[in-house]
């Protein structure tokens, strides 16, 4: 594992935002580390649609919502202190996107195992995870990306920022 | 196009006429459709008799999207289930579920389980407005839920001798719902009121899938969380709650023995019925307050069931 290499799972969501802060505030004066935001596509229910139209629709405002807030956020980063070129981000889209034309996709089963995978083959020595900080009950019946990944993770550093 | 009067007198005659209602071949305003009314979908004239209504805490809860109907052509019985679509918030313990009634995830399952015995059956039409109608089968048997509660013994004697059979049941059931997973699919709605008991062989059949829930991380949770209950009632004879089990017991009770969602259940069923073995105890408190492990999947439950069933 290459311990400059760091990983952000990101989400949009202030436990992200967060999770992101805190990156920039520890790593933003120290030198050598290379950055990397990653948010795996969740896109909507398409059961929760009436029309193929409405769901491509939300699919589409989700999608561009994320990618405003990945920019932001790689933006922040830099503002903190991290040099240009040590910091970026990657987008991996759901194999459900009516959008998706890459290779690599995710399943939509665990963003847990896919913040893992990514982890594993881009040889990053820490993953860093925002947490929202969820009762057992929650846990059992919504998941919690958070645990899971402190579940799964080997051979490398889980920050978790709750 | 023929009136539901000449319709009925050509194809029901035993049909009382002055009670003979309007054809309809788009069902977007199923409200209006009620008794003595014809639907018209897929080649085929539906009578419609009464709407479904669902019986929960002693009350009748219609459903007037779900139509009891007879196929004219067959004399057959059906359920017409017409295009609803609803969002709604669904309480499980103190938690608020985002739901969304779905016709084309019922539809979808429909296909996917077609000949399975497992699954209600059934067919989708589009109406001539291009709503989506499910033409289902009625399942000829009883609710698994009063089937279970009715049974005249005691539950020493329940779990001796009917246990097991139906422990063997509910891994069937649980297949059942592997299969789906392993396509992608929840049911949605795991409940004991929605497996029927065939009056004919005994099969154990799923119903109602239209519910649709938005889960990311654990996708198939809620149908895990409906299993772990369904098991605990099916073990317990019942639902087991503080008000009615002996004061010692309840005496020696903690909250870690009562399930992690419903407060007032007791999932450690041990404590009240010893003779329930350690093994399967250890099965039902992955779903009680004091767990700190769950089941991810269905396998895992089944495999450790399976353990279970050959010490009973």
């Amino acid at each position: 594992m290459n311990e400059k290499r760091i990983l952000v799972a990101f989400d949009g969501s202030e436990n992200a935002l967060r999770a992101v802060d805190y990156v920039g505030k520890v790593l933003g004066a120290a030198p050598g580390f290379q950055v990397r935001l990653l948010y795996v596509e969740r896109v909507p229910e398409r059961d929760f649609f009436a029309t193929e139209a409405a769901w491509k629709e939300a699919c589409e405002a989700q999608a561009a919502g994320v990618r405003q807030a990945l920019a932001k956020a790689e933006a922040a980063l830099k503002a903190a202190g991290l040099p240009e070129g040590s910091v970026g981000s990657e987008y991996l889209p759901s194999c459900r996107s009516p959008q998706n034309q890459a290779p690599a996709c995710s399943l939509g089963t665990s963003i847990a195992r896919d913040v893992v995978r990514v982890m594993v083959e881009g040889d990053y020595g820490t993953v860093v995870i925002g947490r929202r900080g969820v009762s057992k009950a929650e846990e059992f019946l919504f998941g919690s990306v958070s645990t899971k990944v402190m579940h799964l993770a080997k051979d490398c550093a889980v920050w978790v920022v709750a | 196009m023929e009136s539901a009067c000449e319709i009925l007198a050509r194809m029901a005659p035993d049909f009382p006429l002055q009670y003979a209602g309007s054809v309809f071949t788009d069902t977007a305003e199923f409200m209006g459709i009620s008794y003595g009314d014809v639907i018209s979908v897929g080649e085929r004239n539906y009578l419609v008799l009464r709407d479904e209504a669902e019986r929960r805490f002693g009350m009748e809860d219609p459903k007037f999207w779900v139509k009891r109907c007879r196929c004219l052509e067959t004399g057959e019985r059906r359920i017409l289930k017409l295009e609803f679509f609803e969002e709604f918030p669904v309480r499980i313990g103190m938690f608020e579920a985002h739901c969304y009634r779905s016709p084309q995830k019922e539809s979808r399952i429909l296909d996917m389980v077609r000949g399975d015995g497992r699954f209600m059956q059934g067919e989708t039409f589009l109406d001539a407005g291009g709503h989506n109608v499910r033409v289902l089968e009625v399942v000829q048997g009883r609710r698994l839920d009063t089937l279970i509660e009715d049974l005249p013994m005691d539950h020493a004697t329940y779990f001796r001798q009917d246990f097991p059979g139906v422990l063997d049941k509910y891994l069937e059931a649980c297949e059942a719902l592997r299969f789906l997973h392993e396509r992608g699919e929840k049911h949605g709605d795991v409940r004991r009121d929605h497996i029927f008991v065939e009056y004919q062989g005994g099969g154990w059949r799923w119903i109602d899938f239209d519910y649709a829930f938005d889960f990311h991380e654990n996708p198939y949770g809620l149908d895990l969380f409906g299993l772990g209950n369904i098991l605990v009632f099916l073990t317990a004879k019942g639902t087991p709650t503080p008000l009615d089990i002996p004061a010692e017991v309840v005496a020696n009770l903690s909250p870690s023995d009562m399930s992690i969602v419903f407060g007032n259940r007791l999932v450690n069923l041990r404590k009240l019925y010893p003779y329930i073995p350690v093994e399967l105890n250890r099965v039902l408190l992955h779903f009680s307050a004091g767990s700190e492990v769950f089941y991810d999947s269905v396998e895992e439950l089944t495999e450790d069931l399976r353990a279970c069933r050959a010490l009973l």
